[in-house]
Order: C-alpha cells, then structure tokens, then sequence
C-alpha cells in the first residue's frame, strides 16, 4: 500500500465519474429486447427463435439448464426446449440475468470474483427469491425479475471503485463505511440509484426498479413493495454472508440495515431452516 | 476485514450471518498480520449489523482474539448487542468467558486503557456481585463515578432517573482485565491508576511509548493514582526513578497520590523525592487546587523549558506532511485545496471566523506534532464523507475531525515509511477553540503554511 500513496493526489469518485459509467452503459441489444418482447406475449416459441440470433446469448442458456439444479440426465441445447423448461417467467428472469452479465468486467479486481462465481451468485439469488415469493404466494413475472437487477450494484462498485481501494483502506481505518455511503457522501447519488437508471436504460418494468430501490434499506410508500424490499435485503446479506462471497469482500461493501430486515427475519430464518 | 481503530480500540465490523465456515474468511492472513501491528489497548467485534450468530462464528473470533490478547496484552471482547446476543453469547460460553462483553462502543470506551472521556457519572449493575465490583473498579481506575445498583429492582428503580447518570453501565461483563495501567487525561495532566504489588512488571503493564510521546507532546504533568498499592520492590523503585530524570530532561513533574508507606520502605519515599517525584495523600489536593496545578505543569501543557526546535531532518520532510493534508482533503471532498504561503513562526491564526482545530504527533525517527485550524464550516465541510447526515453538533464535527488527523498520520506514517523512517502516530487531540491549540503550541516556532480550500484559509502547522 505504502508505494501507491507516493505524493500524488488522490481523488474519490466523482460525479464526473458516474456520468462517463453510465453514458458507457449500452442500451439492451435489439435481439434480446425482441425475444424479451414474445417472452412478455408468452410466445416462447417465437422468443427461441429471436434468441438464435444470439450466440453468447444460447451457450449461456445452454449452461445454465444443464447446471444440476434443473436436473437433466441428457444435455438440453435446444432454445425452444430451453425456453420451455423455463417457461415465461423464467426465461425473462434469464434473459435479465444475461444482460448483467454484459455489463460485467472480465477481470474483477476490487472484489475476488470471476465469471463462474458472479453466475453462482446470481443463479442463488434467482433460487432462493423463488422460494420466498412461493412462501409470500406471489406469482408475478416482474416480481421474479426484480432480484436480477439487484448484483447490478455489485459490478456498478467494482467499476466505480476498483481504482479506489487504497483509499477506502484508509477511510476504513478510522470509520466503518461501506462503499454505497462512500458514494453517496460524495456524489449524492448510490449504487441503487445507478442500478435505477440501467434498468430504465434497458427498459426494465418499473416494479422492478421499485423493489431494488427498498432491498437497499430505503422505505417507499408502497407496504407491498417495503415488505419485498424487506426480504431482498434480508436475502442478499444472507447471500453475502457465505463463505465465498466473504471471501470475495462483498459482505461490507453495502449497509445492513438489521432494523429494515426484523420485520421478516422469523420468517426468514424458518424457511431458509436455520436454527 | 480490518478492524476500525478509535482511541485506540479496534473493532471489527461483520455483518449478516456468522458461522464457523463464513468468519474464517472474513479476516485473511494480511489481516490478521495488520491487526498484530495495531498499537491498541483493546480489540473487538461489533454485532450491532450481525443478525444471526452461532458458536462456531464466534469461536473463530474468539480465538483470534484471544491469540492477539497474548501478544498484545490487551482487552479482547464483543460489543454493540441486544439482550437477545448478550443472553445468547452469555449461555454459549457459560463456563468459559474469558472475554469481556460490551454492550455499546461507548461503554466500552469507558474502559479502555488510555482514554481521554472526562468523568462520567455511571450507574452499574451485573448479577454477579463480582462482576459488579471489578466493573465499579476499573471504572473508578479509570477515573470516573461508578453507582452500584445492589439488586435488579434497585438498578430498575435508579434507571428510571436515568438523567442522574451520564451513563448506564448493564449487560456487560469483563473478563480478563487489567493487564495495562488505566492512563486518562484530565486538563493538561496525565493519571496512572497502578495498583496492588508494583514489581520488575510494571515496566510491561506502563505504556513507556505513550508516555514518553506525552512529553513530546507538551504534558508536563504526571500523576500515578496509588490509592491500592500495596507496596513496591527495588524493580518497581527503579523504573519510577528513571522515569523521574526522564521527565526532569522536559521539567515534567511526577507525583504519586494516596501510596502508603506500611509496607514498602519509607527509604523509597526519601530516594524518590530526592530524583524529584512528589507525594501526595488525596487526589483533590492537586487537582483543585489552581495554584499547585500551575505550579506542577498541569495548567498548561505548553512547553517551559528545554523548548525543542524543528530540525533539519523534520523541514526536509516538510512536503510529505503537506502533501498528505492536501491530498487527504481532496479525496474526502473532491475539491482542490491550494497552498498559499508558508514561513517559519510562531502560530498566527488572522481570522474573524471561529476555529476548532485538531492535532496529532508523531515520534519514532522523527518526532514532532502537526496541527490544523480550521474555520467551523471549513471543519465541517471537510469532514462530510466521515460525519454523513448534515450535523450542527460540536461533538460530531471535533469527532469527525480526529478521525480525519489520523488518517493524515496514516498517511504521514506511509509516506515516510517509504523513506526508510519509522514513526508511531499518537491519538489525535481535538480542540474547541483556537485559544486551546494556542495553549499547546503558544512560544513554539514551527512552520506555518496557509492553505486555501473553497475560498476559506486553514492553517497547517507542524512544529516539535
């Protein structure tokens, strides 16, 4: 640490900075908006097709249904058997799930993560949103994809951050603060507000943004949308809080606000089945 | 995880779930290592954002504590709980609690070695009529008023007038404690609680690296509370005596309050006062009483003889000091702050604006004291990022303003690190008024620089 802080002058992250993050953002690729569009009319059949334009686009489906969770003896790899197993929501929840990915660095150097462990994450966060919503009886397809945006706050602080590190050690070491404060201090503006503004850019549903918005520990006037939000950011810590992604930093990079999740906690810990 | 350090109390901040599989990962080998290094009185886990723990998570914990306990001989111990973890925490390790448990930082604070709080009224309860005296005592060592509540109703009873008290000390429980002297300041003077047999050990329960920077500092002023000692031997004698011509060399004085001689040979008294230490029976006999204070050194700690000057080795590193202000300014406020002018002088501060100021020194191969005064807007615009939501408070602001010192001494300390020179920084000083940093550095000459952030002038001095 000692030879990068040579004399030189060290600045945080600026507004500046976000700005040039977010005008680099590039709007959804015109396939993907397409296939998100027939998945939306429940034309599935159609959306395979539009996917196939997209070669990233079905190897990473092809992995994701092959992963054990789904639990197919043969390899599936065709897209319009692909879609079929996931069905509506699923596959919009893929689909958004893919668009992150594109925004993903291929080196991350704030946080140990790499490719595969970024993708665990998510698919975990997919899961385990599920099974919440399943116990809340909610069955709703923007709902479902509202947890995808969430690690969208994690690649928007690698980027923003990764040339900071020296620094927040430095701030760490008088004051416990988390990188989402850190920014807000000095920019006004949080990851969460970030991840607002790439969903808005990539025309996500607005209900989406809504949860993600409160999973950051911030009420809105919405009971239904908080309670949610109570769950996600409940989630997420309980995410965060394993082994590999403790490893990887992510367990401070955002606040836990243990009040905002009390609420929900019983009912939490009783479906996760931890005692 | 690094642990934040406060007045010299790390702790470390998890959150979420602990478990046996997690924690490990929590804290690398580069963070354990960094944590050895720390110059600390006292270590310890927060749980204040920790929604869920279980043994296995604590004992990870526990025992990297305990491993750093014996090599540091500090306080090891858990804070910022509910009744819920306490009573949780308590049952896991119900035999075997051999940490002390906090309820909030605060309280802890209020136990920690070195501590410069002023007094505090507190009431105390604990069921264990033992926790509840060694609770009463260290506080007492430590310089403040402890309340004893003898029973659960009683301490409810006494809650209720919770404005009696500045503090209410409950759910919390020390485990192994005092194996460094109690130092508080009070005003300009510093107070060593030392108590029972004082042996060849005293020389590694004292600080001798706080104290000696004390002097650097500007204290001249040393008192060794000695109400429970019960006597000394010839090892104990002779580190009191080298400590007095230590402190002679800055015209400090040494006093000991309350020691009596029944055990411990009146010859010592007679060598002692010879090397210039005084004694007294009551603590009050100093402290109130002005005109000794004066006398002694404890009204001011400005230097009054043997006043040190900068030296060459210290203007040469002049620009790294400068630099690490500057620079530390920026990247919490990502606004430019310019140089304006520098001179060798004594301090002037030119302004119509009020100014608090904080302060930090530095000893090691170098040694020395940097200090910034600043108007109150600039202080607190300076210290946004670390104080958050808009505040108006005093408190948090000089607060604010420590910890923004010491992350200039950090970086001071990397800085001359990277020239081969070693220093330890000190705990940094705050003060209200610019009066009160003159009553440090008053008569001093150092090197004034007067910097420009957002249009307003602060001022950046180093002196020794």
């Amino acid at each position: 640490m000692a030879t990068k802080l040579t004399l030189e002058i060290i600045i945080m992250v600026t507004t500046n900075d976000i700005t040039t993050y977010i005008a680099q953002i590039p709007p959804a690729p015109e396939v993907l908006k397409q296939t998100l569009v027939f998945i939306n009319q429940g034309e599935l059949s159609k959306a395979a097709k539009c996917a196939e334009a997209d070669k990233a686009l079905h190897v990473y489906l092809k992995t994701l249904v092959n992963k054990p969770v789904y639990g197919f003896k043969n390899e599936v790899s065709e897209l319009s058997q692909i879609f079929g197993i996931l069905g509506t929501s699923g596959a919009q929840q893929v689909l958004y799930n893919y668009m992150l990915t594109l925004l993903s660095p291929d080196k991350w150097e704030l946080f140990k993560l790499n490719e595969s462990l970024f993708f665990e994450l998510q698919a975990q966060l997919n899961h385990q949103w599920k099974r919440i919503l399943r116990h809340c009886n909610i069955d709703n397809k923007d709902i479902e994809s509202a947890i995808t945006l969430l690690p969208a706050s994690i690649i928007v602080c690698e980027a923003l951050f990764k040339s900071h590190r020296d620094e927040v050690m430095l701030l760490r070491s008088v004051k416990a603060i988390d990188y989402n404060t850190i920014l807000r201090r000095l920019s006004g503006m949080d990851l969460f507000d970030i991840c607002q503004i790439i969903a808005k850019k990539w025309e996500m549903p607005q209900t989406i943004t809504a949860i993600v918005q409160s999973a950051s520990g911030r009420t809105s006037d919405d009971v239904t949308i908080d309670r949610l939000g109570r769950w996600m950011h409940l989630l997420l810590f309980y995410e965060f809080s394993q082994a590999a992604y403790m490893e990887a930093g992510l367990n401070d990079f955002l606040e836990f606000h243990i009040d905002y999740a009390e609420p929900v906690y019983e009912e939490f810990m009783s479906l996760m089945e931890i005692q | 995880m690094r642990a934040v350090v406060k007045n010299r109390i790390g702790t470390f901040h998890p959150q979420g779930f602990l478990d046996g599989t997690n924690v490990p990962m929590l804290l690398s080998l580069e963070d354990i290592q960094a944590t050895e290094k720390l110059d600390i009185d006292m270590l310890l886990v927060s749980l204040k954002k920790v929604i869920f723990f279980n043994k296995n998570g604590l004992d990870v914990f526990v025992k990297l504590l305990s491993d750093i306990r014996s090599k540091l001989h500090i306080v090891i111990g858990f804070c910022d709980y509910d009744t819920k973890k306490y009573l949780a925490i308590s049952k896991f390790y119900e035999d075997d609690l051999n940490f002390s448990l906090f309820r909030t930082q605060k309280i802890a604070m209020l136990f920690a070695a070195t501590n410069s709080e002023s007094s505090k009224k507190v009431l105390v309860y604990h069921q264990e009529a033992s926790q509840r005296s060694s609770i009463a005592i260290e506080l007492f060592d430590n310089g403040h008023h402890p309340v004893i509540a003898q029973s659960q109703q009683e301490f409810e009873e006494k809650k209720q007038l919770s404005e009696n008290f500045d503090v209410i000390v409950e759910e919390t429980f020390l485990g192994l404690f005092g194996q460094k002297i109690a130092t508080r300041v009070r005003g300009n003077a510093i107070i060593y609680s030392v108590s029972n047999y004082l042996d060849a050990e005293i020389s590694d329960s004292f600080n001798i690296a706080y104290h000696n920077n004390s002097l650097n500092v500007g204290f001249r002023l040393f008192i060794f509370d000695a109400y429970k000692v019960v006597s000394m031997n010839i090892h104990a004698f002779n580190f009191f005596a080298k400590l007095a011509s230590a402190a002679a060399e800055y015209n400090a004085t040494l006093c000991f309050v309350g020691l009596t001689f029944e055990k411990t040979p009146q010859s010592f008294k007679n060598d002692l006062e010879d090397s210039g230490i005084m004694f007294f029976d009551k603590m009050e006999a100093i402290l109130e009483d002005k005109a000794l204070l004066e006398e002694l050194g404890g009204s001011s700690a400005a230097v009054v003889k043997g006043q040190r000057t900068l030296n060459k080795v210290l203007v040469n590193e002049l620009p790294r000091f400068i630099d690490a202000t500057v620079s530390t300014i920026e990247m919490m406020t990502n606004a430019k702050a310019s140089k304006e002018g520098a001179s060798v002088q004594d301090i002037s501060v030119d302004s119509e604006s009020k100014h608090i100021a904080s302060s930090i020194g530095f000893y090691g191969d170098i040694d020395g004291m940097v200090a910034l005064s600043f108007p109150h807007n600039i202080a607190k615009k300076t210290c946004e990022l670390l104080l958050g939501e808009a505040t108006d408070s005093e408190e948090e602001i000089l607060d604010a303003l420590a910890e923004f010192v010491n992350i200039i001494g950090g970086r001071v300390k990397a800085l001359l690190l990277e020239k081969n020179i070693n220093v330890t920084i000190t705990l940094p000083r705050t003060y209200t008024s610019i009066d009160a940093l003159l009553q440090v550095v008053e008569g001093k000459k150092g090197v004034q620089v007067d910097l420009n952030f957002d249009g307003e002038k602060f001022i950046f001095f180093l002196t020794r």
